[in-house]
Order: structure tokens, then C-alpha cells, then sequence
């Protein structure tokens, strides 16, 4: 193996801190999205580099089915803010706060 | 103790006729008013009669738990449909038979959401029926709140003086009542390990030690006295009583506070008997406040069913007292005493549902001479006051003298007091009665009809059970002892 | 003797007596409400029902041995069997024959005094329940069945004197009738329960059978005598519950010439004859009644002295005759017991003629103030003024008037006590009450003004309207021949009383010849003197018709505001009960208890406000706890 499991981990480890910072610290509906969808690609490659630490295809087999959700999601996460979007006219978090 | 299995299941048609008569009820168009008054009024005439055929049929001489139907339901949980009728819960099966049926008469004039209301005043009779004929302590549980649930309702829509704050408080009161019970209840049936809800078999002796019984006693009587209008949580009943309809005032103070008082007496006292010891001080203090307090307070108020409320927390407290003795005639006192109040009390209310229909009004100050336009009214107004003072010749009268010897010869103190409020109970009643009927007749009152025979069926009814159990007191003493002389001797010294 | 209901002549005759009266109320009630002279047949006829049997009963005993108790099962709760049933002995006999007559004359007399009243049927049938509730309490041979029989004579006199009404002083009246006597029952039953908790039963047989050496300790045995006394107090209108009585006079004549004098109030008087012998077990108990009943006879007939209205002077007297009976019967023995209750005897004959003589003057003049009654001459109606000058003469104690015995023996009773004063008192009474008689004897006797224009009729009166003519007359004025006859003859039945209700033995032992000499001539000098000054004051032509205690203006407000017990019972009820502790409960209801309810309810609402606000509804700020606490989490479970 020419990259060490440990710097993967690292890149896999700062990719998801990204990727919530984004989701917390973004006021925007679409970037908190997009966060999410970070954070399941940091533990993709996760998945990929212990598949191939360990020889292991399983973890690869879960990677596709993480593509899969994430594709879904993201297309029913956009439909729900696009139609939020029409509702109030906003992408701001704190426009959706009436449950409270 | 001795069971006898029936041979014709009364009690399940006692239940059968009342849920019959609800779903016929709920089958019948909305705008048939008429149909629906008639339906309910055969179906709880069924009742009524059912009732009276099981009271009669119990045979006396045999005792024990006759008319026994047991199922079971949940056997992994061993909870049964097990129902019976001894001498606790006959005179009370007959109690609600008679308050359904003088009820649904009383309400006759209803023109309001007339299937809605006589659904739910079904429902909530069926619990009633269903917690004094079960011997399922799971089965005591969901009864109890079946019966509560559609009192909401039934004050909240078709109430008077406000009806919302008054619902609103009596539902609270009473949820905090079963919250108390739900976990003693639990509580017994984990430290009796039998893995049964079956009362009979929970109510052996040696199944719950005297420490456990004294732990679960309290929360049971607190629970349940809540509903029997306890003090000081009684406040929640004069409330409640002027917000209620009449028809459902007469369940709610006739039979819905008897529950209470039958819960302490069927879970409280009959499985934890060393807690009843333990507590019956602390009963006989509440107690005893009771009886005085809501006479004294019933003085001052100027709502007639305010009077009527105040008057059952005096009542209810003499079951109370004679609940706390921890004696034969206490007992015999309180299960009388509890029919006795129920009956004057349906009267009381169903009188003033009357006047009130017609003159619009509950306040005494308004209120007058209402003796020169409608005697008859006026005069089962009288009668029910007469029993709620104690006069002899009418049911309470027994009630009241029993509890009464019995308080005085255990605690002596707190049995004077309730004596003495005796006094003020007259003093207020006849008040009400002075200021309500007597006096000179008021011109805008001058025009008002009398009850016609039909209207006054109810009434009469009542009146007639009043004046039969005072004249005849051993029809239900000799059934209560049924009960009571096995329990009182079974108990450990 | 001890037997069952059942195959007894004696037991049917007793039945018939009792019970009559109760099937003609529920008739009256239930069917013919709306038929006056149908209602009015069946109450006469039960009455007269219960009479018949009563004479027979009485005439069945005389000479026969001991008591019959006759008792069926009624009730047994717990270790207490109740029984219903009949004692019949002499004193219960007679009672029974007092009160079944003068129930029956009341009831013709009502005929006419009642005719066209709209509640006429109404009113049969509350006399019904009060004949049928008055026999059995006589008949009692328990003090249970007796207390219940007690509490509904008290409910029937609750109902007849707001008979009318509409009218606000009569509703009060029977409010505070029912209420002070209830006040006394109550104590009564507290002291009913003593013999109770200690025999098992409350037989009067039992009762007075009792050795004074039994369980009862003398202390107990003392409580139990003063409460069951209370209930006397009540009932009998003694001091301190006497002021209900003269109220009670708002409803009909013919109901006080019953309830209120002959018969009901006389039923605490009863009750004392009837456990004579267990009240004899407490000296200390009998001394304290001595005092209460001299107490209440002087205070009455103080307040009698100065009262206008007709009615209310024979309700004082009335009070004032029912402590003499008390005094009488508790200077304890035999004689005591004798005097008490031919005093009760005789006392009932005479003091209903004056009620139902009154009643025939306010019937027809429709007032009950005795100076508007001369005034417009209701001296012409004759039979009327002849028995009531015969009936007060009788109870001025004047002879040869039965009231003139009665008083006799009770003088002579008391000089068998050490202390002097209780005579002292008695004597006192026996002039006050010639006094009072006799006052209003000459002032309705001699009007001042002739000859007022009589058809003027005042509202004042307390009777119906209509039903004037000769026939009610003539059905008011029998009854009233007959009263006169009893009161004439009563006397001398004396001895023939005395032997049947103490036997052969004392009768002729102790009782006969006067113990002190000049007692005989000091108290008919008294009651003469009493009526001479009321002559001087009233009778006399130029007589200003004032009484000297009117003379002296504190001391007639005193006298007419009943010693200001009225004002403490009021200030009592008012201020301590209404505006004191009633308020307060209530307020404790509404502040204290609903206050702690609501408040543990807003508790919950602003806690859930205070909640509330640290929920932003932002996703982003829950993110941020959900991955705190996860780190945290992760940190505590990995190092």
C-alpha cells in the first residue's frame, strides 16, 4: 500500500470536521446540505482505505450503497428546500423555527 | 372466599345493555332526537332492571361472590375479565342503575347535540358499571379511566358556569388521582409475585406483608379519595358539579364519587387491611374535616349547586368517617351511607335541573317562592333536603346514624365534631330551602308549569327509594353484612 | 313481659294506633291532594282510629301487671340490633290517650279554622305524619326508635309552622325551630350513645332497670343524663334553646294548640318521666335540672308579663308550665314523678283551650294582638270568653280547676327538698304566671275604647281568609266544650292517676295529707294576689290597662327582647358562624387550596415558558449538542 491507513485516516478525519463546520456555521439551507454530503464522503474514504488495509471488499460494498443514499437524500433534501424556499422565500435555518 | 359461578351472565348484560345502547345510539341519525332519547331510555331502563333482577337475585344466605364470569384476557399477564357481585358492590350496581336511568330522564329536554351527549353518557356509564362489578385489579384501572375520559367532554360541551375551567380542573384532579394508583397498583402486583391481577387471589392473606401494605395504602387512599372528594382535594367536586349538565351532575355527584369511596374500599382496604389500620387516624382527621368543613362552607354560598356540591363533601366525608373506624357498623354505615347520598344527591340535582330549565337561573338571591308555582318540583327539592339534613324516615338517615355510633366510640373527638355538623348541615340546608321555594311568590316565575307526570318520573323515582330505605333500612344492611361481617372477621388481630 | 307482634289484640290495637295516621298522610299526599274534604275524612278518620284504640289500650292495661313490650326486628348493623316496636306501661298509655284526644279535637276544630285554605289538604297531612310520629314516640321502646320518632316530630313542627309559606316570618320561624331543637338533639344523641356503647342496647326497659353499680362509671352516667337532657332542653324550649317557641306561634292555632303546647313540646317532658329512674341514678344531673327548669319557668314568665300578642303569652306560659313539670320530676322520687306528669296531664287540656279559644277570636277578628282583639269586642262571642277565662283560671292554679291539683302536687313535691329556694321559685312562679293569665283575661274582657267599628279588619292576623260562617264556628266552638269539660274534671282524677302510674303502694304512702300546712293557703293566697293585681292594673275600670313592669321601660325591653338571647344567638350565627369561620373556609378553599392547585399549575406553564426559550428551533444549534455530547461521549468511552 503506497499511502500509509494513518494519512487516510487523517484526510478522511479533517474532511469530516469540514464537513460539520459547514453544516453548523453555514446560514444557507443548500451549504448545510452540501456539509452533510461531506461528511459522508469522509467516511467513504474511511471505508475505502480500511477495505484496503485490510483487504476486505466489504468495505468498498458499503461505499457504493453510501453513494446511493447520499444521491437520494441529497435529491429529496433539495425538493424539501426548494419547496421551504417557495414557502418563505428564504434559505436562511432560522426562517423554519415555528415548531417551537 | 366462597364463589359461585352464574348461570345468567348479569352482570356482562348489565354492560352489554349499556354499550348496546351506545352503539345503537351512534347508528341512529344525528337529527332523530327523539329516537335517541327513546333508545337511551329503554336501554337504561334494561339497566335499571338488571340491576334490581341481580340485586334480588343474590342469595343472601349464601354470601360470598355469586354471578362470577371469568375469562382470561391476557393470560401472559394474568389479567382476567372477572367479574362478580357481593354485598360491597350490589348496593352500588343498583345505585348506578337507578342515578343512569332517573338521568337519562332528566336530560330528556336536551335539545343540544343530542347523539353526542347520550354516547358519552353511556360510555361513562359502562365504566362505572364495569369498576364496581370487576375483580381485575388491571381491569379496575381501565374501567376507572374509562369513566373519567368522557366527563370532559360531557362538562366541557354541555356545561353552564364555567364549564371549561370547571372541566379542565376536575379532569386534572382526578388524572393526578389515577397517577397516584397506576404505580401502587403496579407495586402490588410485582411484590406479590403471583403474576395475577386477580383481586380474590391478591386478597389472601400472607400475600402482601404488613409493610408493603402500609407502603402501597396511602398513595391507593389518596388516589382514590381524591375521587371520593377527600379533604382537602375536594375542591375539585363543587366545580365540577355546578359546570356539569344536570343528568351528568346527578352520575358525577350520585355514583362517580361513589367510585372513589368503593375504590378505597375494594383495592385500599381489602388488600392492604394492616395499612388501613395503619392510616385510619389519619382517614378519621381528614375525615372528620371534611364532614364540618363542607357544611360550613355550603353556609356561605349563593349558587344552589354550589350548595348541592359543598353539601357531598360534607356527605362524602361521613363515608369517609365510617371508612376510617375499622368496624363492622363503620362499614355497614359507609356502603350505606355512600347508596343513601347517591340517591338524595341524583334528587337534589335532577329537582334543580328542573327550576333551573325553566326559571334560568341557579342563584338562590333570584330564586323565590317557587313553592306557589310549582309545588311538586318544589317538594322533591324538599325531600332530597330533608334526607341531606338526616331527618329519619328517609335513607340517609341510617347511613349517618351508623357511621355516627361508630365514629363516637373510636375516636371520640372527631366523632362529636361530625355530630355537631349535623347542626350546620340543617342550618344550610334549610336555608337554600327558604330562600328557594318559600316566601312570596315572584311575578316573573308566576307563569312557570309544574312538573308534569311524565317530566316527574324521575324525580319520583328517587323519592321512592328515598322514603323505601328509610322506612326499610334491612334491605341493604342485610346485603352490605353479606359482605362485611366475613371481611371484618377474616381480618387479622 | 316481652313478646311478638304477631296474634295479639294488644298488638293490633297498638299497630292500628300508630300506623293509621301514617297510610292517611301517604293517602293524602299521593291521591287525594286535590280533594280538600276527602283529605280531611281519612286524617279524621285515622285520627279518630288511633283515639279508639288508644281508650281501649289505656282501658285494656288498667289492672293489668307490669309492662307489654312488643317488638319486631327492624335493623341489625354490626353488633347493634334495632328493634321496632311498642311499650305499652301506664305512662305511655296515658301519653298516648293525651295526645291521640287532643289530636282528634284539634283536627275538627281545623275543619272550620282551616276551611278554604288552598293548602288545606296539605295541611291534613302534615298533621297525619305529626299524629303518626307523636304515637310511636310515645309508644317507643327503645330511645332509638324514640330519637327517630323525636327528629320527625321536629320535622312535622318544622312543616306546620312555615305551614304558610309564603310568608317570611313563618319560614323563619320553622327554620330556627327546626334548627335549636336540632341543636339539642344533637346532644342528645351524643348522650344516647353512652348507655349504647356500654349495654349493647338502648332498651328504656334496660335503661331504667339499671343497677348503679354497673358498667357505667356515676361520671359517664352523669354525661349521658345532662346530653340526653340537651335534647329535653330543645324540644321542651328550656333554657337556653327556649326562644324558638314563641316564634313558633307563626304558624296556625290549631298547630300551636297541638305541637307547641299540648302534646310536642310536652314530648321532652315526656322523655324525662319516660328514664326517670335512670336520670335518678345522677343526683348531680337531677340538681342541674331542677335549676334549669326553675330557671326557664321564671324567665317566661317574665317575658309573658309584657308580651301584646295573644299567642306568644301562652307560648311563654307554655315554657313556663314545662319547667314546672321539670322541677317537679327532678326533685326525684315518686312524688316527684306523679306531680311531673299529671302536671303534663292536666297542663295539655288546659293550655290547648286557651290556644284554641285564641284561635277562634283571631280566626274571627284576624289579629293576634289581644288590645285590638277587646277593641273590637270579642267578649260578645260567648262560648269562646267562657272557656278561656275557665282555662286561665286553671292555670293560675284557681281551684276547683284541674290545674289547681296538678300545681298543688308539685308545690308539695318540692317541699321535700332540703333547700328552700326551689319552692321559693315555685312560688314566685305560681303568682307570676296568675299575673299574666289574668292580664289577659281582663284586658280582652274589659275593651277601653266601646264599641269600634268592628268591621275593620287588619292583615295582621295569621289565619286564612274565608270561611266565616256559622258552621266553622259552630266546628271550632265543640272541641272547646270538651276541653273545658276535661279541664273541669281532670282534677279529680287524681287519685285514680296516681294509682295507675305508681301503683297502690305509693299512692297511699308518703303522697297523702300536705307536708306543710300553710302550703296550701300561701300558694292559692299567691295566685289570688297575681290575679288581683292584674284586676288593679287591667280589670279595673279606671285602669290604665299598663302592668307595672311596663312602668319601668328597661325592664319591659328586657323582658320583651326575651333576656337578649335572641340577639346573642344571632350575633352567634352571624358574626361567629356566617361571617367567621365559614368565611374563612371558604376563603381557604379559594385562596389556600385552589390558590396552591392554580399555582402548581402556572408553575408548570411558566416552566415550560422558561423551557421554552432555550429551544431556538434551529437545526444548527442542535447539531452542535448532538456532537458535543458525542465527543464527550467518545472521549469518557475510549480513553
Amino acid at each position: 500500500m503506497i499511502v500509509p491507513f494513518s494519512h487516510v485516516l487523517v484526510l478522511a478525519g479533517m474532511l469530516f470536521v469540514l464537513g460539520i463546520v459547514c453544516t453548523v456555521a453555514r446560514r444557507n439551507l443548500i451549504m448545510i446540505v452540501l456539509g452533510v454530503e461531506i461528511m459522508l464522503n469522509a467516511a467513504s474514504i474511511a471505508f475505502v482505505g480500511a477495505a484496503s488495509r485490510w483487504h476486505n471488499l466489504e468495505g468498498q460494498a458499503f461505499v457504493l450503497f453510501v453513494l446511493a443514499i447520499a444521491a437520494t437524500e441529497v435529491s429529496v433534501g433539495l425538493a424539501i428546500i426548494v419547496y421551504a424556499f417557495r414557502r418563505t422565500g428564504s434559505f436562511d435555518p432560522s426562517a423554519y423555527n415555528r415548531l417551537k | 372466599m366462597q364463589m359461585t359461578y352464574a348461570t345468567f351472565p348479569y352482570l356482562s348484560a348489565i354492560l352489554v345493555s349499556c354499550v348496546g345502547g351506545l352503539l345503537a345510539i351512534l347508528c341512529i341519525p344525528e337529527e332523530r332526537k327523539s329516537w335517541i332519547k327513546w333508545v337511551s331510555a329503554v336501554s337504561s331502563g334494561m339497566t335499571l332492571v338488571l340491576s334490581i333482577a341481580v340485586f334480588f337475585a343474590y342469595d343472601k344466605s349464601l354470601g360470598g361472590l355469586q354471578f362470577v364470569e371469568k375469562v382470561a384476557w391476557v393470560p401472559a399477564l394474568g389479567i382476567q375479565y372477572f367479574n362478580g357481585a357481593d354485598g360491597f358492590n350490589l348496593p352500588n350496581l343498583l345505585l348506578t342503575g337507578i342515578v343512569f336511568f332517573t338521568g337519562v330522564l332528566t336530560m330528556w329536554e336536551l335539545e343540544l347535540r343530542v347523539k353526542e351527549f347520550f354516547a358519552l353518557y353511556f360510555l361513562m356509564v359502562a365504566g362505572v358499571f364495569g369498576l364496581f362489578m370487576s375483580f381485575d385489579l388491571f381491569f379496575i384501572f381501565i374501567w376507572y379511566d374509562v369513566s373519567l375520559f368522557p366527563m370532559y367532554l360531557l362538562i366541557a360541551v354541555w356545561g353552564t358556569t364555567r364549564k371549561e375551567h370547571g372541566a379542565m380542573k376536575l379532569t386534572l384532579y382526578l388524572l393526578a388521582g389515577s397517577a397516584l394508583i397506576l404505580p401502587a397498583i403496579v407495586y402490588l402486583f410485582v411484590k406479590a409475585g403471583l403474576s395475577t391481577f386477580d383481586l380474590i387471589r391478591l386478597m389472601q392473606p400472607g400475600v402482601f406483608t404488613a409493610e408493603e401494605q402500609i407502603f402501597a395504602f396511602l398513595p391507593l387512599y389518596l388516589g382514590f379519595g381524591i375521587l371520593a372528594g377527600v379533604w382537602p382535594f375536594h375542591t375539585w367536586s363543587p366545580v365540577g358539579h355546578v359546570a356539569a349538565p344536570h343528568g351528568v351532575s346527578m352520575v358525577h355527584a350520585g355514583v362517580l364519587m361513589k367510585i372513589g369511596a368503593f375504590g378505597v374500599l375494594r383495592v385500599a382496604i381489602c388488600l392492604c387491611p394492616e395499612g388501613w389500620k395503619y392510616w385510619a387516624q389519619l382517614m378519621a382527621v381528614l375525615a372528620a374535616i371534611g364532614v364540618i368543613y363542607g357544611a360550613l362552607v355550603g353556609l356561605r354560598q349563593t349558587d344552589l349547586k354550589y350548595v348541592i356540591g359543598y353539601s357531598s363533601v360534607s356527605h362524602m366525608g361521613i363515608v369517609g368517617l365510617g371508612l376510617s373506624t375499622v368496624t363492622l357498623e363503620g362499614l355497614d354505615g359507609a356502603v350505606f351511607q355512600m347508596f343513601a347520598h347517591g340517591v338524595m344527591t341524583a334528587l337534589l340535582f335532577s329537582s334543580v335541573g328542573y327550576i333551573y330549565d325553566r326559571t334560568h337561573t341557579k342563584a338562590i338571591a333570584d330564586l323565590g317562592g317557587l313553592s306557589r308555582t310549582m309545588p311538586v318540583a318544589s317538594a322533591y327539592f324538599i325531600v332530597a333536603a330533608l334526607a341531606g339534613i338526616g331527618v329519619p324516615g328517609l335513607a340517609n338517615f341510617w347511613g349517618e346514624l351508623m357511621v355516627l355510633i361508630a365514629a363516637v366510640q373510636v375516636y371520640p373527638l372527631r366523632g362529636v365534631m361530625a355530630v355537631l355538623a349535623l347542626v350546620v348541615s340543617a342550618l344550610f340546608m334549610l336555608r337554600v330551602v327558604q330562600r328557594t321555594f318559600y316566601g312570596p311568590g315572584k311575578d316573573q316565575y308566576a307563569q312557570l308549569p309544574d312538573v308534569p307526570f311524565t317530566l316527574g318520573i324521575p324525580r319520583m323515582v328517587l323519592t321512592t327509594v328515598l322514603v323505601l330505605l328509610g322506612l326499610f333500612p334491612s334491605i341493604l344492611f342485610d346485603m352490605i353484612q353479606t359482605a362485611s361481617i366475613p371481611f371484618m372477621s377474616g381480618l387479622p388481630k | 313481659m316481652t313478646t311478638g307482634l304477631t296474634h295479639s289484640a294488644t298488638a293490633t290495637a297498638a299497630l292500628l294506633a300508630t300506623l293509621s295516621p301514617f297510610v292517611a298522610f301517604l293517602v293524602i299526599l299521593i291521591v287525594t291532594r286535590s280533594r280538600q274534604q276527602l283529605s280531611a275524612t281519612v286524617s279524621l278518620g285515622a285520627v279518630g282510629l288511633s283515639f279508639v284504640c288508644a281508650v281501649l289500650l289505656l282501658a285494656g292495661y288498667w289492672g293489668m301487671e307490669g309492662a307489654v313490650r312488643l317488638t319486631v326486628p327492624w335493623l341489625s348493623a354490626g353488633a347493634y340490633a334495632i328493634p321496632f316496636g311498642f311499650l305499652l306501661d301506664p305512662l305511655s298509655l296515658l301519653m298516648l290517650v293525651i295526645v291521640t284526644t287532643i289530636s282528634l279535637l284539634v283536627q275538627v276544630y281545623s275543619l272550620g279554622y282551616m276551611a278554604g285554605d288552598s293548602g288545606f289538604s296539605r295541611y291534613y297531612a302534615f298533621m297525619s305524619l305529626f299524629v303518626f310520629s307523636m304515637t310511636n314516640l310515645t309508644l317507643a321502646p327503645t330511645l332509638l326508635q324514640l330519637y327517630v320518632f323525636w327528629e320527625l316530630v321536629g320535622l312535622s313542627s318544622y312543616l306546620l309552622i312555615g305551614f304558610w309559606y309564603e310568608k317570611f316570618s313563618a319560614t323563619q320561624a320553622g327554620k330556627k325551630a327546626f334548627v335549636m331543637t336540632r341543636a339539642g338533639d344533637v346532644a342528645f344523641f351524643l348522650g344516647m350513645l353512652v348507655p349504647l356503647l356500654h349495654l349493647g342496647n338502648v332498651g328504656i326497659v334496660d335503661m331504667n332497670s339499671l343497677h348503679p353499680a354497673t358498667s357505667i362509671s356515676p361520671g359517664m352516667l352523669t354525661l349521658s343524663a345532662v346530653l340526653i337532657f340537651g335534647g329535653i332542653v330543645g324540644k321542651s324550649a328550656q333554657f337556653p334553646l327556649m326562644t324558638w317557641l314563641p316564634d313558633a306561634m307563626e304558624g296556625p292555632t290549631p298547630v300551636s294548640a297541638l305541637l307547641h303546647s299540648a302534646t310536642m313540646v310536652a314530648a321532652g317532658v315526656y322523655l324525662f318521666a319516660r328514664l326517670f329512674p335512670y336520670f335518678s341514678l345522677s343526683p348531680t344531673a337531677m340538681t342541674l335540672f331542677l335549676f334549669i327548669g326553675t330557671l326557664s319557668m321564671l324567665l317566661a314568665s317574665t317575658m309573658a308579663m309584657v308580651d301584646r300578642d295573644i299567642k306568644k303569652v301562652w307560648a311563654y306560659s307554655t315554657i313556663s308550665q314545662l319547667g314546672f313539670m321539670i322541677m317537679a320530676l327532678a326533685s326525684g322520687g315518686p312524688g316527684g314523678y306523679f306531680s311531673g306528669v299529671y302536671h303534663l296531664t292536666t297542663h295539655a287540656g288546659f293550655k290547648a283551650l286557651l290556644f284554641l279559644c285564641s284561635g277562634v277570636f283571631i280566626h274571627h277578628f284576624q289579629t293576634n294582638d289581644m288590645f285590638e282583639l277587646s277593641e273590637k269586642q270579642c267578649r260578645h262571642l260567648k262560648v269562646p270568653t267562657v272557656a278561656i277565662v275557665l282555662a286561665a283560671a286553671a292555670l293560675s292554679g284557681l281551684p276547683p280547676l284541674s290545674g289547681y291539683f296538678s300545681k298543688e302536687a308539685i308545690l308539695k313535691q318540692l317541699t321535700v327538698l332540703p333547700n328552700p329556694i326551689w319552692l321559693t321559685a315555685a312560688l314566685l312562679g305560681v303568682f307570676l304566671t296568675a299575673y299574666y293569665s289574668f292580664r289577659v283575661v281582663f284586658v280582652l274582657c274589659f275593651p277601653r275604647k266601646p264599641e269600634a267599628d268592628s268591621e275593620e279588619q287588619t292583615v295582621k292576623g295569621d289565619t286564612a281568609h274565608g270561611g266565616h260562617g256559622e258552621a266553622s264556628y259552630g266546628l271550632m266552638v265543640w272541641p272547646l266544650v270538651i276541653l273545658a269539660g276535661i279541664t273541669l274534671l281532670l282534677g279529680f282524677g287524681e287519685h285514680a292517676l296516681k294509682v295507675l302510674l305508681v301503683g297502690h303502694q305509693d299512692a297511699r304512702g308518703s303522697l297523702e295529707g300536705w307536708a306543710v300546712d300553710w302550703l296550701p293557703v300561701a300558694a292559692l293566697g299567691l295566685a289570688i294576689s297575681g290575679a288581683g293585681v292584674a284586676w288593679v292594673e287591667f280589670g279595673h275600670k279606671k285602669a290604665k290597662q299598663v302592668g307595672f313592669v311596663e312602668e319601668e321601660p328597661r325592664l319591659a325591653a328586657l323582658f320583651r327582647e326575651r333576656w337578649y338571647l335572641d340577639h346573642l344567638y344571632r350575633i352567634l350565627v352571624e358574626r361567629g358562624i356566617d361571617k367567621g369561620i365559614s368565611t374563612l373556609f371558604y376563603r381557604n378553599d379559594n385562596l389556600v387550596i385552589d390558590g396552591s392547585i392554580d399555582g402548581m399549575g402556572k408553575g408548570t406553564v411558566e416552566g415550560g415558558r422558561f423551557v421554552a426559550r432555550l429551544h431556538l428551533g434551529m437545526i444548527q444549534h442542535r447539531l452542535v449538542v448532538t456532537l458535543a455530547v458525542l465527543a464527550f461521549l467518545s472521549l469518557y468511552f475510549f480513553f
